[in-house]
């Protein structure tokens, strides 16, 4: 199954891109698909420590499971106002 | 809860806010009290002086999240209307990135639900700022959304408390 994964700020920098689809197994949690994620841009794994994660538009635990078509976004700590 | 609900106004805009609009249109005739916040960018940073700002936006969850935002501030204090803007894209020195206006029948629940609204936007609603400088540009420092605990629980879990 597949997820959206969606990078912003000084991230998506990082990534060199603002948005993918992933291949996630059934049931992988949302730590395992930043692990994924960051296995090949070793630069993103530096900042997983200030990061929260989001599923569907709404913040969501490391360890939530995800499910197909389900959409991910990676957020550095925000700086609006 | 009410019908005021509907009469709220929560944007994001690449356009330069209507500052002044935006607070004559939250009031009707039953209020006392508009109190605003004018959030502008500053000409300095840091030390360093700042030529312009960017500003990027998950736009579909920064929304949703300042629509919670008006929510709380109708559900725990006596206010009318809330209009919440925030302005995306390229800002030059002395515009203004958001805008809040509160109406309510007397101002300490204006004052206090303005207050809310912007302490409450800047840790969760997922909007980036870069500050550019003349010699270069950084992603400012923001601050860490609360997380939630780790637990499954979709639907029940607040985001914040």
């Amino acid at each position: 199954m597949f997820v959206k994964v969606l990078y912003f700020g000084r991230l998506k920098e990082i990534a060199g891109s603002a948005e993918e689809s992933v291949e996630v197994r059934d049931g992988e949690r949302i730590e395992e698909l930043f692990a994924r994620c960051s296995s090949s841009r070793p630069e993103l794994r530096k900042f997983r420590s200030s990061l929260v994660a989001a599923r569907n538009r709404e913040f969501a635990a490391w360890d939530t499971a995800l499910s197909g078509g389900d959409e991910v976004g990676f957020l550095p700590p925000v700086s609006g106002g | 809860m009410t019908a005021s609900h509907s009469q709220d106004r929560i944007e994001l805009t690449r356009e330069i806010i209507p500052n002044a609009a935006i607070a004559c249109e939250v009031r009707a005739d039953e209020d006392g009290a508009v109190a605003t916040f004018d959030g502008c960018v500053r000409n300095h940073s840091h030390g360093r002086s700042t030529l312009y700002l960017e500003y990027e936006a998950y736009e579909s969850m920064a929304l949703a999240k300042m629509r919670e935002i008006a929510e709380h501030v109708h559900r725990s204090l006596a206010i009318n209307r809330v209009a919440i803007i925030h302005r995306l894209g390229r800002l030059e020195i002395g515009e203004t990135s958001v805008f809040i206006a509160v109406s309510a029948a007397h101002r300490a629940a204006a004052f206090d639900a303005c207050r809310y609204a912007i302490d409450a936007l800047k840790k969760t609603v997922p909007i980036w700022k870069k500050e550019f400088f003349a010699d270069g540009a950084v992603w400012a420092d923001g601050e860490v959304p609360p997380s939630p605990a780790a637990a499954e629980t979709p639907a029940a879990k607040p985001a914040s408390n």
